[in-house]
């Protein structure tokens, strides 16, 4: 049993979850289903990790969440993005970019 | 950003229970939703909802870590903790209320003693300069001790150096003031002008002294004088008119000029001074005037350092004055000088003894706490399953050990609380049985600096005491303690012995540290209380009194001969005398002197202790004439100068001779008008006195007629037939019959003095030896604790020893050798410990070594025997049980 609860670094939950609500709203487990879709399959965001990002980023402000309902009409909550979080996933992006850039190149290096 | 983290704050703490609904809510629609898709795929529903259970996890977990990322979540779980650790204290009011007790004493006595080391050590004097004030010392190069200072000396000092910015000298006098219906005695000092600048404190009336003020005023008025407040308010009714009032002191007019403010306090002793006067009042004379001997040292000297300059460096430049000094005037013995800050020479004697005491309660206190943690250790094996069970249930190893910790430390602040409550009753006894003369008694109580400290130690020992038993319980592994615990009682893991262990052989080293101390402090005061003084001080009252100044020279001695023919009438009285300087009350006058036939330069000459009394002084004080003869009415001035001297001072000088009928000179006393002070002659041999202590070797002493070496004031001692106490009302009328206006002072029996020699060493081995007592106590509770917490574990084995033929003797001695383990290993450890700590006692040590051999033997062998005696119980115990019944125990 490990105690760590993701496998993925913590920034990077973050980015793959604003990225997944960049279309439109979505409840938690769809969210963990668009995280694997989106990475096919590369990431399993599984309940333990996705539930307490999801209400830090509630608490920083860059979602907001309401109960609705599910495609096959159960009460499920879902999440959407607020202005800051917008802004937030473009900077988050960007600095994504640079650092994957800068590792990919120093890795190239012979 | 700021508004929403209030926001959001305010909204956890206020709809904690509905944001927990909601949260619960999404976790089981999220549930549902999984399986729905794992049931798409051709998965059962049963089967589909346990597999997303088990994806999961922990659920609780989960939803603690939802919780926790809410601002504000960690106060939350502070307070849940509080409420927690409550209900649980709340449950078990025995072992709660025994730990808090104890706590509340270790505490209480901490603080109380630390109230008291505060208030004499550590609390800033209360000048605006306090923390650049130097005591400047004179010092023997021979000796070790600082002294007093000659005027010309500190003159030259003071001209010399460059790091202070200046000095000024001071000493305490008694004035007699006739300002009021009857003669009174004031304490007052004696000081030079710059004094109170050095102080940076200004009198709130009137004007501060004038350098030129140390100088006698010889053509017009006369010298001034500044009242205390108290004096001012007492005896002139606060009437600011006094300044420029002449005022009689010692019958001699002063001006009055100024008058301090309220709360100054000047040297700080605990007889406050009520007045001031310049060293005007020692510079008449010429020559002979006190101020102008530079073998005369008499004086304390203070310096205000200047900014920026650091104690070595003043001390370096000083010492290097000295040696000047002594290169130009070789005359007087070699001297060098001794800076001490002046909150720590205020302290003085008493500062080992407080601070022996203080590190002994805190012994105390660190013995209480690992108790405190033995009887957690043992409480936690009872809780295991609880923190197994919330560890299953989803709760952090971190968050359980948080749980404990917060447990203790709420269980060591209750201590506290209790302990505060403690300390002021202990501190109100302590200061009752403080020595009277220690300064800065009055400062002691309750304050913030006691508070935080309580606070404090509070939370450090709830730290100290907690952590094993919180690591402990965190090193909970699940898997295992569910089973055994589930399974029977107390059969834990060896870490839990090791550590109860560990903490018994602290306990048991701290013990022996203490108990040796204790030991030896106690042998010292048996030795000291055994010292034959050389007098008897029993049924012995002694006064000071002056003589009035209109009668200079031999005439003083008319006046205390009659005081002395009015008070032989009283009819209690057996016999009577005067001397200068009595003994053990710490005023001795050290004097030069010189052998017939060895001519000796001045600065070389041998010191010994003078005094000059009155026929039968040595009758009155049942001092033993081992040769020749006391003084009588016939040793005049006009006859041949006599002395009286010790045996210390006949054996040194006079080694295998007899001493009566030779000659000696000693440096003072001289009633015989200007010139060097003639050779007298040896008619007495008499025992030796402790006179300057009775831990301290004899010295060579000198006794001369008072009738030959006038001396004013003088101690009349009075030998009585019952409680001499009686004659003091008798005593006093007859000297007002004599003359009204001298009063008498300082009024103690010679058992009072005998006893104040004997108080410190009294308190500090008193309080020890209790501290001893109880950690021994403790010590053995933490034996008997963890031999009986063995024995338990150990049944079964047990058991099974003896069903296979093991005898009952052989258990015993098995479980006897638990018990006798740590013990052996404390022992060492604090025998260890002590040998380097115990040479801090040395200076509090007589009559033997910090390292007595004898007092270490009778502490191990003590501290065995009650090891042995703690673990028998348990032992036969377990030697008593049925293998039976023990083996069916599981």
């Amino acid at each position: 049993m490990s105690d760590s609860p993701t496998d993925l670094l913590q920034g990077t939950l973050d980015l793959l979850i604003l990225r997944a609500l960049a279309l439109k709203e979505l409840h938690g487990m769809g969210i963990s289903r668009r995280i694997a879709q989106m990475t096919n399959g590369t990431f399993e965001v599984k309940a333990g990790s996705l539930f307490p990002a999801l209400h830090r980023m509630q608490e920083s402000g860059w979602l907001t969440s309401f109960w609705g309902e599910s495609e096959t009409n159960r009460r499920a909550k879902f999440y959407q993005l607020t202005k800051v979080g917008r802004r937030q996933l473009s900077t988050e992006t960007k600095q994504w970019e640079r650092i994957s850039l800068a590792i990919a190149t120093a890795l190239r290096t012979p | 950003m700021g508004l929403r983290h209030i926001y959001n704050f305010c909204r956890n703490a206020l709809y904690k229970q509905r944001l927990d609904q909601d949260a619960d809510e999404e976790i089981r629609s999220y549930i549902e939703l999984t399986a729905e898709d794992k049931v798409r795929c051709g998965a059962s529903r049963e089967e589909a909802l346990l597999q997303t259970k088990r994806e999961i996890g922990g659920l609780e977990q989960v939803k603690e870590n939802i919780r926790d990322v809410r601002v504000g979540a960690s106060i939350d779980r502070l307070l849940q903790d509080i409420r927690y650790a409550f209900r649980m204290l709340g449950r078990n009011p025995g072992f709660t209320g025994v730990v808090i007790a104890i706590l509340g004493l270790g505490i209480g006595a901490t603080t109380a003693i630390f109230s008291v080391v505060d208030a004499v050590m550590f609390k800033p004097l209360p000048f605006p300069t306090a923390d650049r004030l130097i005591r400047i010392q004179s010092m023997l190069i021979k000796s070790r001790r600082g002294e007093v200072a000659s005027y010309p000396d500190f003159l030259d000092w003071r001209a010399r150096n460059h790091a202070f910015e200046g000095m000024a000298v001071f000493r305490t006098n008694d004035f007699t003031f006739a300002g009021g219906r009857q003669a009174e005695r004031l304490e007052g000092a004696v000081v030079s002008a710059r004094l109170f600048s050095l102080l940076g404190v200004n009198p709130s009336l009137g004007r501060s002294f004038l350098p030129q003020d140390d100088t006698p005023q010889t053509t017009s008025g006369t010298d001034p004088v500044i009242l205390s407040y108290g004096l001012w308010r007492r005896a002139f009714g606060s009437d600011p008119s006094v300044l420029g009032r002449t005022i009689e002191l010692n019958r001699q007019p002063f001006t009055v000029i100024g008058v301090m403010p309220h709360e100054f306090q000047f040297p700080i002793q605990a007889e406050p001074v009520q007045l001031w006067t310049t060293i005007a009042v020692d510079a008449r004379g010429g020559a002979n005037a006190m101020t102008a001997q530079r073998g005369a040292h008499y004086l304390d000297v203070i310096g205000l350092l200047r900014p920026g300059v650091r104690l070595p460096q003043a001390q370096a430049e000083l010492t290097s004055i000295a040696s000047a000094l002594n290169k130009e005037h070789p005359e007087n013995k070699p001297r060098t000088v001794l800076l001490v800050p002046e909150i720590q020479s205020l302290a003085g004697p008493i500062r080992t003894p407080l601070l022996v005491l203080l590190a002994s309660v805190g012994c105390v206190l660190l013995i209480i706490c690992a108790n405190v943690a033995n009887l957690l250790l043992v409480r936690a094996s009872r809780r295991r399953k609880e923190m197994t069970v919330r560890v299953a249930l989803g709760a952090s190893r971190g968050r359980a050990m948080r749980q404990l910790l917060t447990e203790n430390i709420i269980l060591s602040l209750l201590g506290g609380c209790l302990g505060l409550a403690l300390a002021v009753l202990l501190i109100r006894l302590l200061l009752g049985v403080m020595p009277p003369q220690v300064p800065r008694l009055n400062d002691v109580g309750l304050d913030g600096r006691l508070f935080s400290f309580a606070f404090l130690i509070s939370v450090a020992s709830g730290i100290v005491f907690g952590l094993t038993p919180a690591l402990q319980a965190s090193r909970v592994s699940l898997t295992d303690s569910l089973r055994e615990s589930w399974s029977s009682s107390g059969n834990e893991g060896k870490g839990h012995t090791r550590s109860r262990q560990a903490l018994v052989i602290g306990e048991i080293a701290i013990a022996v540290v203490l108990l040796l101390g204790a030991g030896l402090l106690l042998q010292s005061f048996l030795h000291l209380t055994q010292v034959d003084p050389g007098f008897d001080p029993h049924h012995v009252l002694t006064f000071e009194i002056d003589a009035p100044p209109a009668q200079e020279g031999a005439g003083h001695e008319r006046f205390f001969h009659d005081v002395i023919t009015r008070i032989s009438t009283i009819p209690e009285v057996t016999s009577i005398s005067a001397a200068a300087s009595l003994p053990l009350t710490g005023d001795n006058i050290a004097s030069s002197i010189e052998i017939e036939g060895q001519p000796t330069p001045l600065g070389s000459r041998p010191a010994a202790d003078f005094n000059a009394v009155e026929p039968g002084y040595f009758r009155a004080l049942g001092i033993t004439i081992m040769r020749g003869r006391d003084f009588t009415l016939h040793d005049s001035s006009n006859s041949t100068p006599v002395v009286v001297v010790n045996r210390a001072l006949a054996q040194r000088f006079f080694p295998n001779q007899n001493p009566i009928g030779k000659h000696i000179r000693p440096g003072i006393g001289n009633g015989y008008g200007p010139g060097e002070p003639p050779m007298r002659e040896i008619v007495g041999v008499i025992g030796d006195v402790k006179q300057s202590g009775l831990n301290a070797e004899a010295a060579p002493e000198v006794y001369a007629p008072l009738a030959q070496s006038p001396f004013s004031p003088v101690f009349i001692v009075v030998r009585t037939a019952n409680d001499p106490r009686r004659i003091i009302d008798a005593a006093r009328r007859q000297i007002a019959i004599l003359d009204k206006n001298e009063p008498l002072y300082h009024i103690e029996t010679l058992d009072e003095y005998f006893a104040q020699s004997l108080f410190v060493p009294r308190l500090v081995t008193l309080l020890l030896n209790g501290f001893a007592v109880v950690t021994l106590i403790l010590a053995c509770l933490g034996v008997y604790g963890v031999v009986s917490f063995i024995t338990l574990q150990r049944t079964h084995e047990i058991g099974v020893r003896m069903a296979l033929g093991s005898q009952r003797s052989d258990v015993l001695k098995m479980i006897l050798a638990e018990g006798l383990r740590p013990a052996v290993i404390g022992l060492a450890l604090g025998i260890t410990i002590s040998l380097k700590l115990m040479t801090a006692l040395s200076s509090l040590l007589f009559g033997l070594r910090p390292t007595d051999p004898l007092t270490f033997g009778a502490v191990s062998v003590l501290l065995t025997g009650v090891a042995l005696l703690a673990s028998y119980l348990p032992a036969q115990r377990a030697a008593n049980l049925d293998p039976m019944r023990s083996l069916r125990h599981e």
